[in-house]
């Protein structure tokens, strides 16, 4: 076929001019390789936010004491949910369960002769159920040690490791400020929370012995958490649980919230606005450092144009017509941009996993490979075609007798 | 087989007008081997490349085995180039760093069949104009009379109505221009239409019919043998 011929000679022209060769993909290269390893980045931090927002659960409320105050949980010592918010709350249609607890945020913890600090939470047995986490061995906090204001706790995984290194930590006793709390069970692993704190480093304690024993709070509650069916109703849920607790707090409309509500879509847009500055820098290198490659191309292959004019002159002279010229100097270029792709997209991957090494997370999927094939072919395209058509342009009689 | 009638062909660079042929007129006939003597500066070039078919004429008309050449596009223009035309430069015209074989074969190209004994035709080719064993050999690996040679064989390769030589021997010795005149002798002698360009007269003598042009215009016609 007459178009693989001339492409022969495109890919031929390519393998002679090997210093234009080198310089051109390398250009692309180093677009290319810069577009993936910010692809793979921004997907990698994206797939890190769906992960925290699963972390924090998708169909879940948090719900605060306190209002207009920075994030971070509620302690006890500013409680202000009363029973009969959290019972409002569990009425709402749609709600699954309401489990509310208390906070000390940063107690000493002491077994033996070691020390830890820990965040201790009192709660109820729906806890588990709230956070969709039990434990790993052991026992949960039962409605019986809620009842009977019983000293066991619950632990995670960090203050267990702290505190009792490799020993067996269940049926051990703990000080947690001065009071004695047995060890009955230890939580699931967990990980780190939207804003990066451990939910490993925590104790367990039954609901009403916090309240009353240890943070001496009998009458209000910290924070509570809502579990509901749908997630695709947290938002008209989240606007009734604020009427509800506006209502019950007797608050005026020229008052603002005493109490503050978390939904996984303030997760998400508390996240993203962090890093969305640098994502839009990102982007923008991104996006144009493939585009300052095709530039180099345009040069060149113009350079190339012109130094190949009796060439371009004598294909004309044994017959070359104006569009094989356009589709061997565009073929050419398509063949250099697909080249650096090629190496681009290699090189970035490289790049991107030793990104990674370094503790960045970053998700290699099908699509960087996409994007180089696409910016590799609308650069060839783009920046190949204003060269090919004045290559062709050329007046064969002219071109020949270029010195 | 060629029939230029009163062509004219006229150079405008801002107000300045050249006229360069100034109505040439003339006829080659199918098999005959003509030369056309052109002193520098009297529209050689220009003509050249009006006869082959890489710029139109101003006025007047082209036949070409028949056919208006003027009223032919650009695309049209470059399949008679293909088809029909051999062009032998004085400058060779090889592609650099590209093999002998390579360069004959140039051509095949951009024709619309491409012949599957194509490598053997260049080699045929190649070994009738006696570098046989140097198919594989770039230009900057042969002699001037070498690379004229392989030149003439590119332009055989597409089996053409006429050869069209440029000073064929203006940069070649007075051996190797002997030489490639012996094989442009040849070609007419095995029934080709050769049209060699020349201000060397020595060279002209060696075709059938002499074509004076002198200011544009034919001055007169000499018949040799």
């Amino acid at each position: 076929m007459k178009i693989m011929r001339i492409a022969g000679v495109s890919i031929d022209a390519v393998l002679k001019h090997k210093v234009r060769t080198f310089l051109i993909v390398l250009a692309i290269v180093v677009g290319i390789a810069t577009l993936t390893v910010i692809v793979a980045l921004t997907q990698g931090a994206n797939k890190k936010i769906l992960q925290q927002i699963n972390n924090f659960g998708p169909d879940a409320i948090m719900i605060h004491s306190g209002g207009g105050k920075i994030r971070g949980p509620s302690t006890a010592s500013e409680a202000n949910l009363t029973k009969k918010d959290i019972a409002d709350i569990q009425d709402i249609e749609g709600v699954k369960l309401v489990s509310p607890f208390q906070v000390s945020l940063d107690m000493p913890v002491k077994y033996g002769n070691k020390f830890t600090t820990s965040w201790v939470f009192g709660v109820e047995s729906s806890w588990q159920d709230a956070w969709r986490r039990g434990v790993s061995k052991g026992d949960f906090i039962s409605d019986s040690d809620n009842e009977q204001l019983s000293k066991v706790c619950v632990i995670g995984r960090t203050a267990a490791k702290d505190l009792f290194g490799d020993v067996n930590p269940i049926g051990e006793n703990i000080l947690v400020e001065n009071v004695s709390f047995k060890v009955i069970g230890i939580l699931e692993k967990r990980g780190q929370s939207p804003v990066g704190t451990d939910f490993d480093n925590l104790i367990l304690i039954p609901f009403t012995t916090a309240s009353r024993r240890l943070m001496n709070q009998p009458l209000y509650i910290a924070m509570a958490r809502a579990v509901v069916f749908n997630p695709s109703q947290i938002k008209t849920i989240t606007a009734k649980i604020r009427e509800i607790l506006r209502a019950n707090h007797h608050l005026a409309e020229t008052e603002e919230d005493d109490f503050k509500i978390t939904s996984p879509e303030e997760i998400t847009r508390m996240i993203k606005s962090t890093s969305q500055t640098l994502n839009i820098f990102l982007w923008l290198v991104g996006i144009i450092s493939p585009f300052v490659g095709g530039i180099v191309l345009m040069n060149i292959m113009l350079m190339a144009v012109s130094e190949r004019k009796r060439e371009i002159g004598l294909r004309r002279a044994v017959g070359a017509k104006k569009k094989h010229i356009i589709f061997q100097f565009l073929a050419e270029s398509l063949a250099l941009t697909f080249a650096g792709g090629a190496f681009g997209v290699t090189a970035g991957v490289i790049i991107a996993i030793l990104f990674s090494l370094s503790g960045k997370p970053i998700s290699i999927t099908w699509q960087p490979f996409a994007v180089a094939f696409l910016f590799s072919a609308v650069i060839g395209l783009f920046f190949g075609i204003y060269p090919a058509r004045k290559a062709a342009a050329l007046d064969p009689a002219g071109a020949l007798s270029q010195k | 087989m060629i029939e230029f009638n009163d062509i004219t062909k006229s150079f405008t660079s801002g107000i300045v007008r050249t006229d360069v042929l100034k109505g040439v007129t003339f006829k080659v006939n199918k098999g005959e081997f003509a030369a056309i003597m052109a002193p520098s500066g009297t529209g050689k070039t220009t003509l050249l490349n009006v006869l082959g078919c890489l710029m139109k004429a101003s006025s007047g008309s082209f036949l070409f085995e028949g056919q208006d050449i003027e009223t032919l596009n650009d695309d049209q223009l470059s399949e008679i180039r293909n088809k029909k035309i051999g062009f032998v430069f004085q400058t060779f015209n090889l592609l650099e760093r590209t093999s002998a074989r390579d360069n004959i074969l140039l051509p095949l190209v951009y024709s619309d069949v491409y012949p599957s004994d194509a490598t053997k035709r260049a080699e045929r080719l190649l070994e009738s104009v006696g570098l046989k064993e140097r198919i594989n050999y770039k230009p900057s690996e042969l002699s001037g009379g070498q690379q004229q040679r392989v030149a003439i064989a590119r332009a055989l390769i597409n089996d053409p109505a006429v050869i069209l030589a440029d000073e064929p021997t203006g940069n070649l010795d007075s051996t190797s221009a002997k030489e490639i005149m012996a094989i442009f002798k040849n070609l007419h002698e095995e029934g080709r239409t050769i049209i060699v360009v020349t201000h060397d007269v020595n060279i002209a003598r060696n075709a059938g019919r002499i074509v004076y042009l002198k200011d544009g215009r034919v001055e007169k016609e000499e018949v040799l043998k």
